[in-house]
């Protein structure tokens, strides 16, 4: 049977963001509603390219729904709703992104000077990788090699090469410019 | 077998099956859930039978092996049915003893009943022991009186009437009104109201729609969901049936945690059983209503308990959590509605189909309805299987029921709703057991697991060991609850080993807030329960970490040492002989007692055990005094 | 130059190397074998001989016994090196100077015949004819050995496994899966301890690939029954070996990385071959109060291994696990399917000395049980 498609060619959804009407197509994003107005919300993980991932959650905005509910979300994976008011700069989302660039902290520093941190609080250097996907994506989605995993769960988790794969992805290199820490040209 | 083709087949099966039950005088129910196995339960009932034989009285006594019975602390165990006497501790040499004392009333049986403390005297029935005496079994009743891998025992104890009866007599709606109406939350942790996520689906757009079982209870130290599915799970089947017919779903899933093979082989055995009585398959009853269901197994994951990730795994997919705004009762597995409860959720739904919604609101709170089963474990007394009315105290079942903390030491708290959950203290003891209620002091209901926990268990140390878990077992996709639990891990890590500083605890707090904000799924959102939960209420457990390098319980291993008092030391050697590291040496006084040498103790505790109870030589003392 | 890199030309048996400075004795072999298909190459010293040993890989070489230049490498020497250079070669030695010990020497040093000059040109081409036989002979027997190496034994298996599948591999390619295959077989048998033949590594990774399939059917080859598919496969070889992780990826047209994803991620699988028993030490919350740390660190030590290793006989793995559902018994620790609460030091030198002493018969055991 035919499943509803939704997205794109979905009708028209009026919301408001940071103040700003917006119209926005049944199924879009808010973030990429809020970008379609000039509304610049800092994400790592998300790439227009391929599917939104929902990690990285610097993309997370204060929402209110029509019906009066408030919360916090990723704005990356959110869709547009009739009467949404989103507020993309606020203390508690700078809150979360300070924590964020902390937490990656030294790996990702794209963001640290517009939030003010320096350092972090925590003990760093565990990882030189923020996990944030690109790679992984960007080989499964968009160029379709499949060479590029995720290994292991919760704090092991680690993206890894599928053995045998490093001279092809030499010679590939695609994904080395969407990493912000340079992780898969240095495994290759 | 044949086919059960109306309900009216389903009352003659019944009855037959009754005669049968009931030609022999005496059942020797024995407990074969996976506690009383462990203690060999298995051989047991094995040599219940043969001695049956050898006597020649198999034509009036008979052995069922049954679901769990909830005492695990006591097994094995068995129930003289229908009389109700029950004997604990009873191993395979002491079968004659029951035997001659079922035929004869004469056997040497009275050390195996169970002796009140508080009165001094044994007690023969079952529904008299205080354990008990103050629950309220629904759904672990089946588990005494009918063979777990036996769909007539089931069928013979009432089971699928309630089918019948909402096959012949309710359209789905009533079915589904009656849920609603029975105010039933879910089992498994958020406690959301069951009725309204079943109408959820079913209004939901696309075809097929799912019903689901979460058998997939991953919090360490709860075995509710397990024994319920491996001692009857024909009732959590048919609740799932009475779901499907509700909802309009023609396919179902149970996902079993890998850990529970036996939940797994019983669920399995379910299946093939209903499917050959036609009670799974096509036109059930002769309804046409057609369902059949699947089992997947887990693979070993916690975050698989989340229902968006457990739907990616039964696709086939790894189970992390989906990032999607999104209900799943919208779009779960293959996109489809799909409705997810836990075991014992589903297990709820006969009964009330049967009994009604008003018999069901009778039991509980207002906002919390009907039954609760919870595992009580840790340092209490009676560790095992509880089933109480929602609103009881959680006093009542610890001490009541639970029988307190062992002997000599004084209760502490109590964690419940597993790691994403929280302690309790004493002074909060009187709270009643309520979704809402526990809650508000922090912790969760959870799916049931409680945590009993006595002077000699570190809060710094329960919380570490919860960050510790959850930071292995998050997915690691989003960066709150992967970073967070690091992060977090690390500075417990730190306390615990003395090196914690003055503004560790508000950078805990702070991580706390933030993930509970910003984490993708609930297992995130949670994870820093335990974190804040013992913060809040034992905050001077960790600055004395800090301070002064001290672990009150004697638990964290780098500030505690082991010693071994030369004036009690009477040079057994059991110490010495226990000691895997080679680390007890003649050392001391004249070179006649032991001595632990530091350097090469690895804190295993191995000593301390050893030491007879007489001369109590080995002690714990703080690290520091050992450096000095 | 590097001509040892080329391949001999396909005529190679038929050449002849005639190293000799003695012009008569030369033009007698010309006559003698020219004119019966054999290419006569012609070095008139052994050093210039050497250079065309190298560079013609000629099946037989004539030479002589003495050189007519003293500073010119001949005699033993000469042969010595170019047995160096080909060691195939067959060499015949032709001489005025024939004593019965120098005939000796020479034959013991694998001289195929030792013929004394003049030499008729009758004889030179009967030795000739045996001696390039002989050298064919050898060629043969060595290009067959060379290709059981690598291809026969892997077509072996290729015709088994084209029977039974139809893949839609190219059959190059599977010709490098198999061989692949191979050596993965033969190092899983090392890292065992045992040595296997090709014959029997292959028939190994035979019987792998059909137990693979058979759980795969037992699925339809569905790609959602993945998880349930992978736990068979760990619960028959009690890991997930690569082979039949690429073979699974193939066959439901999984990519690898999605299938590795998977045997990372959850606690059921291990990438790494698991020990014969496994010794469980449950940590879940009721344990970890009771004091499961301190009977894990016993544990341990007793088995001196760590939690998540197997020990280098592959004999034990020890684990940790989240709740085996008996609370009761906490501290608990399963080995195999019996449980035990908070086992002591003697009481774990006994089981595992059990375990380790009933080998294979408990093996089968505690297989049936279950």
């Amino acid at each position: 049977m035919a499943e509803k498609k939704e997205g794109k060619n979905g009708k028209a959804v009026k919301l408001v963001i940071d103040g700003k009407e917006v119209e926005a197509a049944e199924g879009t994003s808010v973030l990429v509603a809020a970008r379609g107005v000039g509304i610049n919300i800092p994400t790592l993980c998300y790439n227009g390219r391929m599917e939104p991932y929902g990690a990285c959650r610097m993309c997370m905005v204060e929402i209110e729904t029509s019906w009066g509910r408030k919360r916090l979300v990723a704005s990356c994976v959110y869709p547009v709703e009739e009467g949404l008011k989103v507020q993309t700069d606020t203390e508690k989302v700078r809150k979360i992104r300070k924590m964020i660039i902390e937490l990656l902290w030294p790996s990702w520093q794209a963001y640290a000077d517009e939030y003010g941190v320096t350092s972090s609080r925590f003990k760093t250097g565990m990882t030189d990788c923020s996990l944030c996907g690109l790679c992984v994506r960007y080989c499964a989605e968009v160029k379709k090699e499949n060479r590029l995993y995720f290994k292991g769960r919760g704090i092991e988790r680690q993206p890894a090469l599928v053995e045998g794969s490093e001279l092809s992805c030499r010679a590939c290199g695609e994904c080395f410019n969407l990493c912000g820490s340079g992780w898969v040209a240095t495994r290759c | 077998m044949s086919r059960i083709a109306t309900p009216g087949d389903l009352v003659k099966l019944r009855d037959r099956l009754n005669a049968k039950r009931n030609a022999k005088a005496t059942w020797l129910a024995v407990c074969a859930g996976t506690g009383c196995r462990a203690c060999g339960a298995m051989a047991l009932a094995d040599k219940f039978e043969e001695e049956i034989e050898k006597r020649g009285i198999g034509d009036k006594v008979g052995v069922r092996r049954t679901g769990c019975h909830g005492l695990c602390e006591r097994g094995p165990m068995v129930m003289v049915q229908p009389a109700g006497e029950s004997y604990f501790g009873i191993h395979p040499e002491n079968v004659p003893a029951v035997l001659d004392q079922v035929e004869t009333g004469k056997g040497d049986v009275e050390q195996f009943r169970y002796l009140d403390e508080e009165g001094g005297k044994r007690v023969s029935k079952l529904s008299d022991v205080p354990f008990y005496k103050h629950q309220n079994r629904v759904l672990l009743e089946n588990n005494l009186w009918g063979d777990a891998s036996s769909i007539e025992d089931y069928i013979a104890l009432g089971g699928y009437s309630a089918l019948a009866k909402a096959l012949t007599e309710m359209t789905p709606d009533a079915v589904l009104n009656e849920v609603k109406e029975a105010k039933l939350r879910g089992r498994g942790g958020g406690g959301f109201l069951a009725g309204r996520k079943w109408e959820s689906v079913r209004k939901a757009e696309g075809e097929p729609k799912y019903v689901i079982v979460n058998a997939d209870e991953g919090d360490p130290g709860a075995f509710m969901d397990g024994s319920l599915l491996e001692g009857t799970p024909h009732s959590v089947l048919e609740g799932l049936i009475l779901g499907a017919y509700a909802i309009g779903a023609a396919e179902g899933f149970i996902y079993v945690r890998q850990e529970y093979p036996l939940a797994r082989k019983h669920a399995q055995l379910a299946i093939d059983q209903a499917r050959e009585y036609g009670l799974l398959g096509e036109d059930i009853l002769g309804s046409n209503f057609s369902f059949d269901v699947k089992i997947h197994r887990g693979a070993g994951a916690f975050v698989s308990g989340e229902s968006s990730a457990l739907m990616s795994a039964i696709e086939g997919h790894v189970g992390e959590p989906r990032p999607k705004y999104v209900h799943t009762s919208e779009k779960g597995v293959w996109g489809k509605p799909s409705c997810l409860n836990n075991v014992e959720t589903w297990a709820n739904v006969p009964h009330i189909i049967n009994k009604g919604a008003a018999w069901f609101k009778g039991m509980g709170t207002a906002e919390s309805t009907g039954t609760k089963i919870f595992s009580l474990v840790g340092k209490v007394k009676n560790t095992g299987l509880v089933e109480v009315p929602m609103g009881i105290t959680l006093r009542d079942i610890i001490f009541k029921i639970g029988g307190g903390v062992p002997a000599g030491k004084q209760f502490k708290a109590v964690q419940t709703g597993g790691p994403s959950g929280g302690v309790v203290p004493e002074a909060l003891l009187d709270l009643p057991v309520d979704f809402d209620e526990l809650t508000k002091v922090g912790s969760m209901m959870g799916s049931g697991g409680m945590i009993v926990m006595d002077t000699n268990t570190c809060m710094v140390d329960t919380a570490r060991y919860y960050i510790r878990f959850l930071a292995h077992e998050s997915c690691g996709k989003c960066v709150p609850c992967r970073e967070g639990t690091r992060q977090m891990l690390n500075i417990l890590d730190r306390i615990a080993s003395g090196e914690g500083r003055e503004d560790d605890l508000g950078l805990l707090e702070e991580l706390a807030e933030f993930m509970q904000a910003a984490s993708l799924c609930a297992l995130g959102q949670s994870a820093p329960n335990p974190v804040a939960s013992t913060l809040k209420y034992f905050r001077d457990e960790y600055e004395e970490h800090i301070r002064e390098k001290r672990c009150r319980a004697g638990v964290c291993t780098a500030l505690i040492a082991y010693e071994i008092d030369q004036s009690k030391c009477k040079s057994c050697g059991a110490c010495q002989r226990a000691c895997p590291a080679g680390a007890i040496d003649k050392g001391g006084k004249d070179g006649k007692v032991f001595t632990v040498v530091q350097e090469k103790c690895i804190k295993c505790g191995a000593c301390f055990s050893a030491c007879p109870d007489k001369f109590n030589a080995v002690t714990k003392v703080p690290a520091l005094s050992i450096k000095r | 130059m590097d001509v040892n890199e080329t391949a001999p030309p396909s005529d190679a048996r038929a050449v002849v190397l005639v190293i000799d400075a003695d012009k008569s004795f030369v033009k007698t072999c010309r006559q003698a074998l020219e004119g019966e298909g054999y290419k006569i190459i012609v070095s008139p010293s052994g050093k210039q001989g050497l250079e065309a040993a190298k560079a013609e890989a000629p099946g037989v070489v004539l030479l002589d016994w003495k050189a007519a230049d003293p500073s010119d490498i001949a005699g033993f020497d000469l042969l010595d090196e170019l047995v160096d250079v080909n060691s195939d070669i067959v060499p015949v030695v032709a001489t005025a100077d024939a004593t019965v010990d120098a005939a000796v020497e020479a034959m013991k040093m694998g001289v195929f015949d030792f013929l004394s000059k003049p030499v008729s040109p009758e004889k030179l081409l009967e030795t000739v004819r045996q001696a390039v036989g002989i050298s064919e002979m050898q060629r043969e027997a060595e290009t067959k050995e060379e290709k059981a190496d690598k291809y026969d034994l892997l077509l072996e298996g290729l015709d088994v496994l084209g029977e039974a599948y139809s893949i839609g591999l190219e059959k190059r390619q599977f010709l490098d899966d198999l061989a692949r295959l191979e050596n993965v077989a033969k190092s899983n048998a090392a890292s065992r301890g045992e040595a296997k033949t090709r014959e029997e590594a292959i028939a190994e990774i035979h019987d792998d690939l059909l137990d693979a399939d058979a759980i795969m059917w037992n699925y339809d080859f569905q790609k959602n029954a993945l998880i349930q598919i992978l736990l068979d496969v760990q619960e028959k070889f009690r890991w997930l070996p690569r082979h039949i992780l690429n073979w699974i990826s193939g066959r439901l047209n999984i990519p690898l990385k999605d299938i590795l994803v998977i045997a990372n991620f959850y606690e059921a699988f291990s990438t790494e071959p698991r020990g014969r028993h496994t010794i469980q030490v449950c940590t879940g919350t009721a344990c970890h109060v009771r004091g499961a740390t301190e009977t894990l660190t016993r544990v341990s030590a007793a088995l001196g291994i760590q939690p998540g290793e197997t020990d280098a006989k592959q004999r034990f793995t020890l684990e940790t696990v989240h709740c085996l559902g008996c609370c009761a018994l906490a501290p608990v620790v399963q080995i195999g399917s019996q449980y035990y609460r908070d086992p002591s030091q003697s009481q774990l030198a006994k089981l595992i000395n059990s375990l380790e002493g009933a080998g294979g018969a408990e093996e089968a055991t505690t297989g049936k049980e279950a």
